[in-house]
């Protein structure tokens, strides 16, 4: 069972190994496109090693709703127990 | 006066060309590809076939329109489309680009935009060929890799939409990001057409001065080993600049580009 800093930490991971950002920028409020400028074609990139870490299938169905990196850990949570 | 009669023949004889398209269209899509479905064989087969008289279809339509007199063109070069895994990106100044890629390349996969499924003309065709639509970002991603890593050839218009005529050339990142991820090779095609026409926003009746003159050019395959040392985001901005050079630089040499060509002098004739 993931926690949610756990699932914070995979995610600070991500961005650094994806995009370079820097760990420190990403916060629960931190905005996915406004502040990190992640486009729909990043999204893609980022869906696809979130369910290679959870190991669940996932659509962009499941994060229709997410703006901000807060949003998208509670959607990850949704979904590795589900 | 003889050039008042090429211009309204030229007229006559685009509409009939949008005419034949639409019945081409129906006529394939709901009739000939069903038929087709019923000769023995699984799905992959059967899409093979219906890309096969797609192809055949679109070579047959082309060579209509140059009949006709509303085009000439050259291409070159198109001995190297259709290889396993290759990934054919090309500009798009006009409507009809895509006639010239689908008719030359074997076993084409296209990504075509969304509202051609809603179009009663083309969207059983495109059903019918198993082509993938832009509508999700996705979808698209996932299924042209797909296509590609099992050896399909994708025909993909990187800049998403016609080009729009005297604005500098964009390309969405999409083409580029699927490219890092499973072309096996990379090759453009660079079109021009000489002067204007279908371009973005043009309607149909708004034909040029002249006979249109479409130029085709297969260009070199690009390497792709040096763009996947970086992670797919990286990978993909990278590559995506490099391709916007390559097609630039193409588009502004050799004389007459085709964007700047825009005619808007077909009206007076009328």
């Amino acid at each position: 069972m993931l926690s949610s800093d756990q699932i914070l930490q995979m995610l600070r991971t991500a961005f650094a190994e994806l995009f370079e950002i820097e760990p420190a920028r990403i916060t629960a409020a931190t905005r996915l496109n406004e502040d990190l400028e992640i486009d729909s074609i990043d999204a893609v990139d980022l869906i696809d090693r979130v369910r290679r870490v959870i190991g669940k299938k996932v659509t962009p169905e499941d994060f229709r709703t997410v703006r901000t990196v807060g949003d998208l850990v509670q959607a990850i949570e949704r979904l590795a127990k589900g | 006066m003889l050039k008042s009669i090429s211009y309204c023949w030229r007229l006559l004889a685009t509409a009939l060309c949008f005419a034949v398209f639409g019945l081409l269209g129906l006529v394939s899509g709901l009739v000939v590809f069903p038929l087709m479905r019923l000769v023995p064989g699984n799905l992959a087969t059967h899409r093979r076939r219906v890309r096969a008289v797609f192809r055949f279809g679109m070579r047959l339509f082309l060579e209509f329109m140059r009949a006709v007199g509303v085009l000439t063109y050259e291409f070159r070069d198109t001995s190297r489309l259709g290889r396993p895994g290759q990934m054919i990106l090309a500009n798009h100044p006009s409507l009809i680009d895509v006639v010239f890629l689908l008719a030359f390349t074997p076993q084409p996969l296209c990504i075509v935009k969304a509202a051609m499924w809603r179009n009663p003309f083309t969207r059983w065709p495109v059903m019918a060929a198993g082509f993938v639509s832009n509508e999700s970002t996705f979808d698209m991603v996932e299924q042209t890799a797909a296509a590609l890593a099992e050896g399909q050839s994708v025909i993909i218009f990187p800049e998403g939409t016609r080009t729009t005529p005297g604005q500098a050339l964009q390309f969405h990142r999409g083409a580029a990001n699927i490219a890092v991820k499973a072309a096996r090779v990379v090759t453009p095609v660079f079109i021009r057409c000489d002067p204007t026409t279908l371009a973005k926003n043009m309607p149909w009746y708004r034909i040029p001065p002249r006979r249109v003159r479409f130029t085709l050019r297969v260009g070199t395959d690009i390497e792709m080993d040096e763009f996947r040392t970086a992670p797919p985001p990286k990978a993909s901005r990278v590559l995506n600049e490099h391709l916007l050079r390559v097609f630039a630089e193409e588009l502004r040499s050799g004389g007459r580009p085709a964007q700047e060509h825009c005619s808007r002098r077909g009206l007076s004739f009328s």
